[in-house]
């Protein structure tokens, strides 16, 4: 599922990003990239405040929509 | 000189490692994207001097944004001795990420563990001994902010320096490591230096890599055919991702164990998070903070304890009341005079209080000091015309505008330091979107507040290229520092002359700071959907944890912009006043001409030449004689904002001087003697009979006009293409008359609303219709 309905504080993995190559790359170099892991903080409204490793990470609601956990 | 390169994350530290080593003050922000330039100092406690270089902040060495396309090439092609990673212990595994890429470069390199304070609050230890056998490079904790660690790190440094040290990559183990062996022998064949580091990159199809390697990507293709990944098909950049992160969470993190086993408790940051970045509540909190600061700096008024006197019927006593004042309402003594910068029937805000005691008792003390000096040296009366009325009162003009200037500056600095911006970017993100930009757009635009320079500098840290020219054209239009001044001047004069002082003035202010909101967000919208069409980039930021702002560092950023501010004032704005009085004081036919005599002057005769241009803006043709004052004031103005209000100055006293009948009550010892401008506007006013729109429309007109030299050269480098860049010239002096045609025109007849109304409903259904294909126009083709 997209994170943007994830269950929030709780960890889930990776499994799919579609979005192009630059924006892709980007989120690899940002800890997005598939395998690892993410944990939903907020999800207000479609843009969602996330935690990567242990960064904290705000994506707006179009990117939300593209990356997807299980 | 060796050169030692600081690269790592955004917001790791690398400046402020920087600022430690090379006693700069260079700008230290908590939020990715402060530094957008490289910049270089030299750090002198090693066995001999270094050049120590801070880069923009990259994640990794695939460049996103122009900024980190910087610090990638400065590393590739300006080949430092040795490159010092800074590494965010708080992040630990992200940051390696970047470290895992300078691996595979054959430059030697230099761990730095950065904010291992913090970690150690944490109760977290990371075992630095272990993750510099790992990683196979020296690793040192240091601590950036407190200057700990920082000898050992620049001797470790130096010692690597003079070794060499070939590429190593964490992907020896994946199934890619036989392709990547493959390229890097062929790209050693060529001569390539840093082999490994741009065979990985052509595997991964890093678009600058496959541009630079053009007759090595046909055989890269031919060797990724023969390649199958069960998850990642053949998403080569994926996969190396994959394989580094992987390689890392295995070997690397490790190192660091927790106290708290739990991974996921909620911080402090992240309870304020809650509240600050929630849906509903974060704008109003933002424009309630906004609003504080607004207060503090330019009240009158402090926390409304005098309207609420009012309002229980016993308003505060006026120092007049209390029989402070003598006869011609002047305090009676010294100590009244520094009551009087507090309280005067109403408790003033800090901003205003200092700016009280700067002007009241400090600069106006000085310069009148001074002035009387001069007067009574017995120069030539053309010499002490120039250094009394062109310099002296120029430079106090100037200088009397800082403590708003820096009082505000101040409290953006904190919003800054806290780490309060990058959630204003992420809460305004929702609503930039519908203007087709993106949250990021807005941090380059708040520092617009501050000056307009920078703030082009910072639009770097945009990605896309249409998103970038939009926000470098409307950054001006966020009143920058230098034209506050105009705005108060101009509000305050129009309140004492034609609402007789019953009525406050800052709340023209105010508006004349949403008024160039709203023209960005107009004008914004109206390029995206026509000239600058594009979809509006993603947002994607990283929150940095709130903390303390550092007293040292506001107190460098607001050093930073004294000396800024000193340095203009007594070059770029010296220089042009001393132009100014001499083109009022000599004639066509260069003959030296007294105060008396300004009209005649070629300045006079220039400005009349264009004077009528500005008839529909209500400060042209329509102000007679004398009109061409505020025509003067505005091209002063392309030059550097703060001429304006100096400009004046001098041309009152000028006035007066000439017996202009109008100005009977006006002397130009009260003029000069009025730091704020607002006399100096008054008898512009009385001079011209100027009526309120037109004075507003003035601002207006100011306010978004061309910018001063410096930021249209900076909007020149940043905007790099010559046409996209004359184009923004037209697209500011469109901008400018049409806000004040509106101004003026409705101000004085209101009735005009419905026209302009009408005139933009029409344009906004003619782009609506024209972008869905309803109406079509041909356009002339271009002669090849």
């Amino acid at each position: 599922m997209p994170i943007v309905f994830a269950p929030i504080n709780t960890p889930l993995k990776i499994v799919r990003i579609i979005a192009d190559d630059k924006t892709k790359k980007h989120l690899e170099s940002l800890g997005l990239s598939i395998n690892n892991s993410i944990t939903v903080l907020s999800a207000s409204g479609g843009s969602v405040v996330c935690r990567v490793m242990d960064g904290k990470l705000a994506l707006d609601h179009n990117l939300s929509t593209k990356i997807f956990v299980a | 000189m060796k050169r030692f390169a600081l690269a790592g994350n955004p917001n790791c530290g690398k400046t402020t490692l920087f600022n430690s080593l090379t006693g700069s003050t260079a700008h230290v922000g908590n939020w990715p994207g402060v530094t957008v330039d490289k910049r270089d100092g030299v750090y002198k406690k090693c066995a001999e001097p270094v050049a120590v270089i801070d880069l923009p902040g990259i994640y990794s060495l695939s460049p996103y944004t122009p900024e980190e396309v910087i610090a990638r090439n400065y590393i590739l092609d300006e080949k430092p001795e040795c490159v010092i990673n800074i590494v965010d212990a708080t992040n630990l595994e992200r940051n390696l990420y970047l470290t895992t890429q300078i691996l595979e470069m054959d430059v030697p390199m230099v761990i730095a563990l950065n904010m291992m304070d913090a970690v150690e609050r944490q109760g977290d230890k990371i075992d630095a001994k272990e993750l510099e056998k790992r990683l196979g490079v020296p690793v040192v904790k240091i601590s950036a902010l407190r200057e700990q660690g920082l000898a050992e790190l620049m001797d470790k440094a130096f010692n690597e320096s003079q070794k060499e040290r070939h590429g190593s990559t964490v992907l020896s183990d994946t199934a890619l490591a036989h392709l990547i062996n493959d390229v890097r022998i062929a790209l050693s064949g060529q001569n390539v230096n840093n082999p490994l580091f741009h065979a990985i990159k052509l595997v991964e199809g890093d678009e600058i890599e496959v541009a630079m390697h053009k007759e090595t990507v046909p055989m890269v293709e031919e060797f990724k055919k023969t390649f199958e990944d069960d998850t990642f098909g053949t998403d080569f950049e994926a996969l190396v991702a994959d394989g580094r992160y992987k390689y890392i969470s295995k070997y690397f993190a490790p190192v660091l164990t927790r106290k708290n086993k739990e991974k996921f408790k909620m911080s402090r940051s992240d309870k304020a998070d809650k509240v600050l970045t929630n849906r509903w509540a974060g704008i109003p909190i933002f424009l309630l903070i906004l609003f504080c600061i607004f207060h503090l700096t330019f009240s009158e008024n402090f926390l409304f304890i005098s309207t609420f006197a009012d309002w229980a019927h016993s308003p505060l006593p006026t120092l007049e009341d209390l029989g402070l004042l003598t006869a011609e309402g002047e305090p009676i003594n010294y100590g009244v005079r520094w009551l009087a910068t507090i309280y005067d029937g109403t408790i003033y805000s800090p901003g205003v209080i200092v700016n009280n005691i700067w002007n009241d008792m400090l600069v106006g003390e000085l310069f009148g000091w001074i002035g009387g000096l001069i007067e009574g040296s017995g120069m030539a009366a053309w010499a002490i015309g120039l250094i009394n009325n062109g310099i002296i009162e120029g430079l106090s003009a100037v200088l009397s505008f800082l403590p708003p200037i820096l009082t505000l500056f101040l409290f953006f600095s904190i919003l800054e330091d806290s780490g309060y911006m990058a959630r204003i970017a992420f809460i305004l993100d929702r609503m930039f979107r519908r203007f087709g930009l993106s949250g990021r757009s807005f941090l380059p635009m708040i520092m617009g507040f501050g000056c307009s320079v920078p703030a082009m500098i910072n639009t770097r840290t945009l990605a896309d290229e249409k998103e970038r020219t939009a926000t470098v054209r409307v950054i001006p239009f966020f009143s920058c520092g230098a034209k506050l001044p105009i705005l108060t001047a101009v509000a305050g004069a129009v309140m004492l002359h034609f609402a007789k002082g019953n009525g406050s003035a800052d709340l023209i202010t105010y508006a004349m700071y949403i008024l160039g909101i709203v023209v960005a967000i107009v004008s914004v919208l109206l390029m995206r959907s026509t000239t600058l069409k594009g979809e509006t980039p993603p947002f994607i930021m990283e929150l940095p944890a709130y903390h303390m702002p550092q007293f040292k560092n506001l107190m460098a950023h607001l050093w930073d912009k004294t000396k800024h501010f000193v340095k203009k004032a007594f070059t770029i704005i010296l220089a042009s006043t001393i132009v100014i009085w001499v083109l009022t004081h000599f004639g066509f036919d260069w003959h030296f001409l007294d105060d008396e005599q300004i009209n005649d002057s070629i300045l006079a005769g220039l400005s009349r030449l264009i004077q009528p241009l500005f008839t529909p803006l209500g400060f042209g043709s329509q102000l007679g004689t004398f009109g061409w004052v505020f025509v003067l004031a505005a091209v002063a103005g392309l030059i550097a904002k703060e001429n304006v209000i100096s400009t004046f100055a001098t041309l009152g006293a000028c006035l007066i001087a000439a017996g202009v009948p109008e100005l009977n009550g006006f002397t130009s010892d009260v003029i000069y003697a009025d730091e704020t401008g607002i006399q100096a506007v008054l008898a512009m006013i009385a001079a011209t009979g100027i009526t309120v729109p037109g004075l507003i429309s003035f601002i207006a007109f100011n306010m978004t006009t061309i910018p001063c030299f410096a930021a249209v050269g900076t909007a020149k480098s940043e905007l790099g293409d010559k046409k996209r860049f004359n184009w923004t010239l037209v697209f500011w002096i469109i901008t400018s008359y049409t806000v004040g045609a509106i101004v003026y025109t409705i101000g004085s007849w209101w009735w005009t609303l419905f026209i302009w109304a009408a005139v933009a409903a029409g344009v906004t259904c003619f782009i609506v219709f024209y972008n869905k294909g309803k109406i079509k126009i041909k356009l002339p083709k271009r002669a090849k």
